[in-house]
């Protein structure tokens, strides 16, 4: 029916629901295999990172950083960014180190393309010439860890892509670039791929690397995590058949090889979360490579719809909830909520995407739903503790959890950071699968918070 | 050779005067120095020890973080530190945890940058008041951003002050400052000292007032050392900052006692209090059944309430003697290494060879500086590798070649350890703590305990029986 949009009332954050750009960028680094990300600037800019990234993926987190202090700010990053390569490169020999910038370099003016370049003849008389090094542009204040995945995503394309000469996109595959997703839903997007028999690359691959197994006699010394897209496999993505962008905010590279090698970018469909999110892309990647949706796939649509029919009219029909967190995941799920038959009363995200509010209004059908655009926690506990809004239910991150201790009004965890519960990184809610996950979570909480006091409704 | 060159370190050889293996020569470990950039290392900033040791701890303020959205985000809630409502006054706060559950920031953006974020800060200030007027004051942290574009955060600070009737206190810490935590440690040290102390008296005061510095209620621990103080007869006049309000900063100098806990971050507080109110000032160690009798004796003997701490000693030792000799048992010639912050590995390296009989094999610290190594060199033995400032890869090579059981780490490295097979153990902000006091070193023996008999470690081979 309706979206009523408005913006956070306040210039002060309280309890913000995005971070950085660095953060961002460092999460596409890591994506690719053996790569590092080395943070120009201060020890905190890594550290706080790895240690936030580590507490919801309980994985290592290894980030490098030049370690800025005061003579940094008077005399400029080149000397450290120069020491920074060669140590790095000696002695953990990477095929990728992506430079992120931050506020402290952005401000004092370093310009690290121009130290990249600069280094080079250096390296290459120290014999360290093998190993890709990619600017990548990221000072906070200039948008958040959203855009910082974007940039990065687009400086690795930018920087590795190379041009075909020979036919165009004959390369069979297609190039996905699923934006901030954890591993569950990486591995869940590629089993749909691979149960279609797609080839795909991954831009980049996080399943691995932020959930890797414990095998200590395969494990690599020094450390680098398990999988991640390899550098060779970047350089063919221009022979692609199509690029899908899952989330809008990670478009900028998809839109880049269009306009560079021609290779077709979807960007604007919705996420493939719950049945008609998932149906769509399906259909996009039937689109692009010809490949069918194969029955196996439908055999898992028949079991969500399933699962959908049983628990829907009986548990859901109406409930309210509200939804935080990240744009993408927020649309998918309000889409998919409303396939349950329950009610978005509100939701909300740190970033200022600028589709959000209409991307929301597109699946509101005949809901009227409020839009707080660029939103912060408080503006999610006040409409929560608003007893007029009648909130049921809230999805969202571990950030919420005080809220949910202060209100006894369930909370489903999704997307990042969810550190105060454990497998919610390596399960999925992506795909059909993913959806029938996210239905039986919602269900459940329902069930505990609302029915357990009428138990005999639960008996059949 | 004393100073030992890992194999990881041959092209960064300035290293090597970092990494101690300890013998006859007590050589002077270089510490406090510059991170060589790009090497891996685990140090952080002076915002992270500000705002994340310190005044993220206390329970009635608006933490607010001058800065892009960043900083914020990273200061929010991360450390272990819970609160109580319950203020100095009698009354209570109207939200628990305020510390923990809310931060409070000025988002700058780009025009912020080029036009300065002064007006911003100032707006955000008076939200946030607005938004939580019980709040009794303001901290305000500036960070490398706010650093760099030159906002004076301090004068901002002082017309707040003036027309909100309430304190709000600049503290300048941006991430570039200095070369570890430690520097943030020292600037917020300073600040409180300049700002806050002596500007409030106490509701009553007593002759057995003391203040507990540098104890920040990790886990808990705080709770357990105030229960044995207070049940001797002693009074907890101030905490810095451990559950503390805003107001026991403000009368920290009406202590008769202070007393300094974790002497890396808070022994510069007290020595102010010293030189100038004649405060002085004791060193204290609570971790282990030993040192926590040793200290509370002495406590003991300072106020004249010797049986009384006589009293708490047998009752609260008492409780945990037995199970403590079992672990010891059970954990008797297992390897371990300790790589704390500041100054754990040397609070912690004599009660774990002695009361639970493990081996200390290495010590590490991220940003302690000489007088600690001093300490860590002499409370462990002969052929111990002592570690300044060590990075991912020696600690890879430490696993690798030293075998250790177990190591007791920071978030960071701990599941790094694991890749290689070994178990970890939070020491920053632990597993299942309290850790300090008696039952918090049963609660360390059965952490370290469940951890190196944890079954997973004898699965890791397939097959394996």
């Amino acid at each position: 029916m309706s979206v009523n949009v408005c913006k956070r009332d306040r210039q002060v954050i309280i309890d913000p629901l995005v971070t950085c750009m660095p953060m961002g960028a460092m999460w596409a680094v890591l994506g690719i295999n053996h790569g590092i990300p080395l943070v120009q600037g201060s020890q905190g800019c890594s550290t706080f990172v790895r240690y936030h990234l580590a507490r919801h993926f309980r994985e290592p987190i290894e980030i490098a950083v030049s370690s800025f202090h005061e003579s940094t700010a008077v005399f400029g990053g080149g000397k450290n960014l120069n020491i920074s390569l060669k140590t790095i490169i000696q002695r953990q020999n990477p095929e990728l180190i992506g430079v992120v910038t931050t506020c402290s370099s952005e401000i004092i003016g370093d310009d690290v393309y121009g130290f990249v370049d600069s280094n080079k003849q250096e390296l290459k008389d120290l014999g360290c010439d093998g190993t890709e090094i990619i600017p990548i542009n990221t000072p906070s204040f200039a948008g958040s860890h959203f855009t910082g995945y974007d940039r990065a995503i687009d400086a690795l394309i930018k920087n590795l892509s190379t041009v075909n000469e020979n036919i165009e996109n004959d390369n069979e595959k297609i190039n996905i670039i699923p934006g901030l997703l954890n591993p569950g839903d990486v591995n869940e997007i590629k089993h749909i791929l691979d149960t279609m028999y797609v080839p795909y690359t991954m831009l980049t691959d996080i399943s691995e690397t932020f959930n890797s197994p414990l095998n200590p006699k395969k494990q690599e010394d020094p450390y680098f995590g398990k999988g991640g897209t390899a550098v060779d496999e970047i350089k063919n993505i221009s022979s692609s058949k199509g690029t899908v962008s899952i989330a809008k905010y990670a478009k900028t590279g998809a839109e880049t090889l269009e306009q560079t090698h021609k290779v077709p970018a979807v960007t604007d469909n919705l996420p493939p979360i719950g049945i008609k999110g998932t149906d769509e892309f399906l259909k996009t990647v039937n689109k692009l490579t010809g490949y069918d949706t194969i029955d196996t796939l439908m055999t898992e649509r028949g079991l969500t719809l399933d699962l959908m029919a049983d628990v829907s009219a009986r548990y859901l029909a109406g409930r309210k909830l509200v939804i935080f967190g990240d744009p993408t995941l927020v649309t998918g799920l309000t889409s998919f909520v409303i396939e349950l038959g329950m009610e978005v009363v509100m939701v909300t995200t740190g970033s200022d995407e600028k589709t959000f509010p209409t991307d929301i209004e597109s699946i509101s059908k005949h809901q009227s739903i409020d839009v707080i655009t660029e939103g912060d926690l408080k503006v999610v506990e006040d409409y929560v503790k608003d007893k007029d809004n009648e909130v049921e239910l809230i999805l969202g991150s571990s950030e919420a959890r005080f809220i949910n201790y202060d209100t006894g009004i369930p909370l489903v965890r999704f997307g990042f950071p969810v550190y105060d519960r454990v497998g919610y990184h390596s399960q999925p809610i992506v795909g059909y699968r993913g959806a029938k996950r996210v239905a039986e979570m919602i269900t459940n909480e329902i069930l505990a918070k609302y029915y357990e006091k009428k138990h005999w409704k639960l008996q059949q | 050779m004393p100073f030992k060159l890992f194999d990881v370190d041959k092209e960064i050889p300035e290293r090597e005067k970092h990494i101690y293996v300890k013998d006859e020569h007590n050589c002077e470990i270089d510490c406090n120095k510059s991170t060589i950039p790009g090497c891996m290392t685990e140090r952080g900033c002076a915002l992270a020890g500000g705002k994340g040791v310190i005044t993220g701890a206390i329970k009635d303020v608006i933490g607010l973080v001058h800065s892009p959205v960043g900083c914020q985000y990273y200061t929010t809630g991360t450390k272990r530190y819970p609160s109580q409502p319950q203020l100095p006054n009698g009354k209570t706060f109207p939200i628990d945890n305020f510390n923990l559950k809310y931060s409070f920031g000025t988002d700058l953006k780009e025009a912020n940058i080029v036009f300065g974020g002064t007006r911003k800060l100032k707006e955000a200030i008076i939200e946030a008041n607005k938004d939580y007027p019980f709040a009794s004051a303001i901290y305000v942290n500036s960070t490398c951003t706010t650093g760099l574009i030159g906002d004076d955060v301090d004068a901002v600070c002082k017309e707040m002050t003036e027309e909100l009737g309430k304190d709000v206190v600049a503290f300048n810490t941006p991430g570039f400052s200095g070369v570890s935590q430690s520097k943030g440690h020292h600037i917020t040290n300073d600040a409180v000292f300049d700002r806050l102390v002596g500007t409030k008296e106490p509701p009553k005061t007593t002759e057995y007032d003391i203040c507990l510095i540098g104890e920040y209620n990790i886990d808990g621990d705080l709770w357990v050392i105030e229960k044995y103080l207070t049940e001797m007869g002693l009074n907890i006049l101030s905490r810095f900052s451990g559950d503390a309000s805003h107001g026991e900063l403000c009368w920290m100098h009406r202590s008769k006692l202070n007393l300094v806990r974790c002497q890396r971050s808070a022994t510069y507080i007290a020595d102010l209090i010293e030189e100038r109110y004649d405060v002085p000032y004791k060193k204290v160690d609570f971790f282990s059944t030993d040192y926590c009798s040793d200290n509370l004796r002495m406590l003991g003997r300072h106020f004249g309430l010797e049986e009384e701490a006589e009293a708490v000693i047998e009752k609260y030792h008492g409780e945990v003697k037995e199970e403590l000799e079992w672990y010891k048992e059970q954990l008797t010639g297992k390897k371990v290494y300790i790589f704390s912050g500041g100054p754990k590995s040397w609070h912690l390296s004599i009660p774990l060879e002695k009361e639970l009989g493990l081996d200390i094999i290495a010590v590490a610290s991220q940003f302690e500086h000489s007088d600690g190594y001093d300490k860590m060199k002499a409370r462990v033995k002969d052929g111990t590798t002592i570690l300044d400032d060590p990075n991912s890869l020696e600690l890879e090579e430490l696993i690798l070649t030293n075998k250790p059981d177990l190591i007791l780490a920071g978030i960071k490295e701990k599941y790094l350890v694991y890749k290689y097979g070994i178990p970890a153990i939070q020491i920053h902000s632990y597993e299942n703590g309290p850790y300090i006091g008696y039952e918090g070193f049963l609660n360390l023996a059965k952490d370290i305990y469940n951890n190196i008999n944890a079954p997973v470690w004898k699965l890791l081979e397939f097959g394996s029986e």
